[in-house]
């Protein structure tokens, strides 16, 4: 097995079992027929506005048909994306996106206030992210050694979130320029997935690069390394996450009932 | 939406395929206009929105007033998307046009919703709504432009009331069918057939099958 699908099997770990969703250049009753011919259902399907790109949400996969479609997307011939578990998580994600219609893959001045601001702010809670350029932004990651439950982890990205945007605020910018979505979402977990690392862009078809600490673009061969790096070295522990957590104001952890 | 249609070329129908039709729901199976004009939907906190503020947003959903500005998300947005969602589920079926559906699956097509909704959110309740109502279909599909997903997937049949759709399906091979309504009567010439009934639907796709 490829190195990069053995990866991304590694951060896919909590997700959804036998769910995914690809996105491809390809289409046609007899492509959904080859996509789905070892098992599986087509949820629905997706003309997108970004010229013949298909989506298909597809389930009960076969886990062998899941590591062809991880192997395909490491080859660059399509992406796959997985779903959050609903209940709880050990990746999480907060996705910067430029908020226009128009210029929307334009790199705006309040995007890098926020993902400065965001990478600083999760690193200074002992949470150094994975920050991956996506089309319209950034994707900032975090990955733990054990799953969390979603509210646990969406109201830590809410308060770092916060931080972040306050920081455009103050630099007399209007937060309103970006949309800031947090994934796992507690009110959407069922029905947002993750474009796995090792994308290539929609619009653009440039992969999915990781930025360094200090903004500059890695190439694809530096970001599977560092990408490797994230898996092997920077899984923080639940006592580690409990830390960050309460850096950022939050409330020990909640006991079960 | 652009006014311009992609033109893919057509996927190749497989040796001994089913004929194939698009069919989209809201306004075509259902009264979906008629329903976000008309339920009653009372102000609920959870919309996160003032009072003032929720009867204004309402006010211009019910008009099917699309976000103003050039953000793609905003309070307007998600709280249009919420209103869109519960006339999707209250919005009631068109009768003939469950029973064309039928027909068609008893003919032994293949049968494809084909939506603009946001599936991503509403796949359920578009799932859920289509059980319910018993409209049998094979997949569901969601795009702006129907008529390139259905010259992409070799479809040579849809069924949808939207005005573009219409006006522009002739040209790239597609016969569209349309419930005629007051917002087709300034459309630009076109060769879709608009209906009053399914059954003429049903009588023009019969002939052009045989």
């Amino acid at each position: 097995m490829d190195t990069r699908v053995g990866l991304l099997s590694a951060f896919s770990r909590t997700f959804i079992p036998g769910v995914v969703k690809v996105e491809a250049e390809r289409f046609g009753f007899p492509y959904l027929a080859d996509l789905l011919a070892g098992g599986g259902e087509l949820e629905y399907g997706q003309l997108t506005t970004c010229r013949l790109l298909h989506k298909y949400k597809l389930v009960n996969l076969p886990a062998a048909r899941i590591e062809a479609l991880l192997a395909d997307h490491v080859a660059g011939a399509l992406n796959v994306c997985r779903y959050f578990d609903p209940a709880a998580n050990d990746v999480f994600c907060l996705n910067l996106d430029n908020n226009h219609r128009t210029e929307s893959t334009a790199l705006i001045p309040e995007m890098t206030l926020a993902v400065d601001a965001l990478r600083s702010c999760l690193a200074a809670a002992g949470c150094e992210p994975l920050v991956v350029a996506s089309g319209r932004g950034f994707h900032v990651w975090g990955r733990l050694d054990s799953p969390v439950p979603n509210a646990r982890l969406h109201d830590f990205m809410l308060r770092a979130a916060a931080r972040a945007l306050l920081a455009v605020h103050e630099a007399g910018r209007d937060h309103r320029e970006l949309k800031v979505n947090s994934y796992p979402d507690v009110r959407i977990a069922n029905v947002v997935s993750l474009r796995l690392f090792g994308s290539i862009h929609a619009k653009t078809r440039v992969f999915s690069h990781v930025t360094a600490r200090d903004g500059t673009p890695l190439d694809e061969a530096a970001s599977w390394r560092t990408f490797e790096e994230f898996i092997s070295r920077q899984t923080l522990s639940s006592t580690a996450f409990e830390a960050a957590h309460r850096s950022l104001g939050g409330d020990g952890p909640a006991s079960a009932t | 939406m652009s006014a311009t249609v992609p033109t893919p070329a057509p996927t190749d129908p497989t040796p001994g395929d089913r004929p194939t039709v698009a069919i989209d729901i809201d306004d075509t199976l259902n009264d979906f206009s008629h329903t976000l004009r008309t339920l009653p939907i009372p102000y609920d906190p959870t919309y996160a929105l003032s009072e003032p503020t929720f009867a204004a947003f309402l006010a211009r959903v019910r008009e099917d007033a699309p976000e103003s500005g050039d953000l793609l998300s905003t309070e307007y947005s998600y709280f249009r998307y919420r209103i869109h969602e519960l006339c999707y589920r209250a919005a009631a079926p068109r009768s003939d046009g469950v029973d064309f559906v039928r027909w068609l699956r008893e003919e032994g097509w293949r049968i494809v919703i084909c939506t603009r909704r946001d599936l991503r959110r509403a796949q359920a309740c578009t799932r859920a709504w289509l059980e319910a109502h018993v409209v049998p279909f094979d997949h569901l599909f969601m795009a702006a432009n129907k008529i390139a997903f259905c010259r992409a997937w070799g479809i040579p049949h849809l069924v949808d009331d939207d005005p573009f759709q219409i006006e522009h399906g002739g040209a790239h091979g597609v016969q569209v069918y349309y419930p005629v309504m007051a917002k087709h009567a300034a459309l630009p010439p076109h060769t879709a057939r608009g209906f009053s009934s399914f059954e003429e639907v049903k009588s023009w796709i019969r002939a052009s099958a045989s």
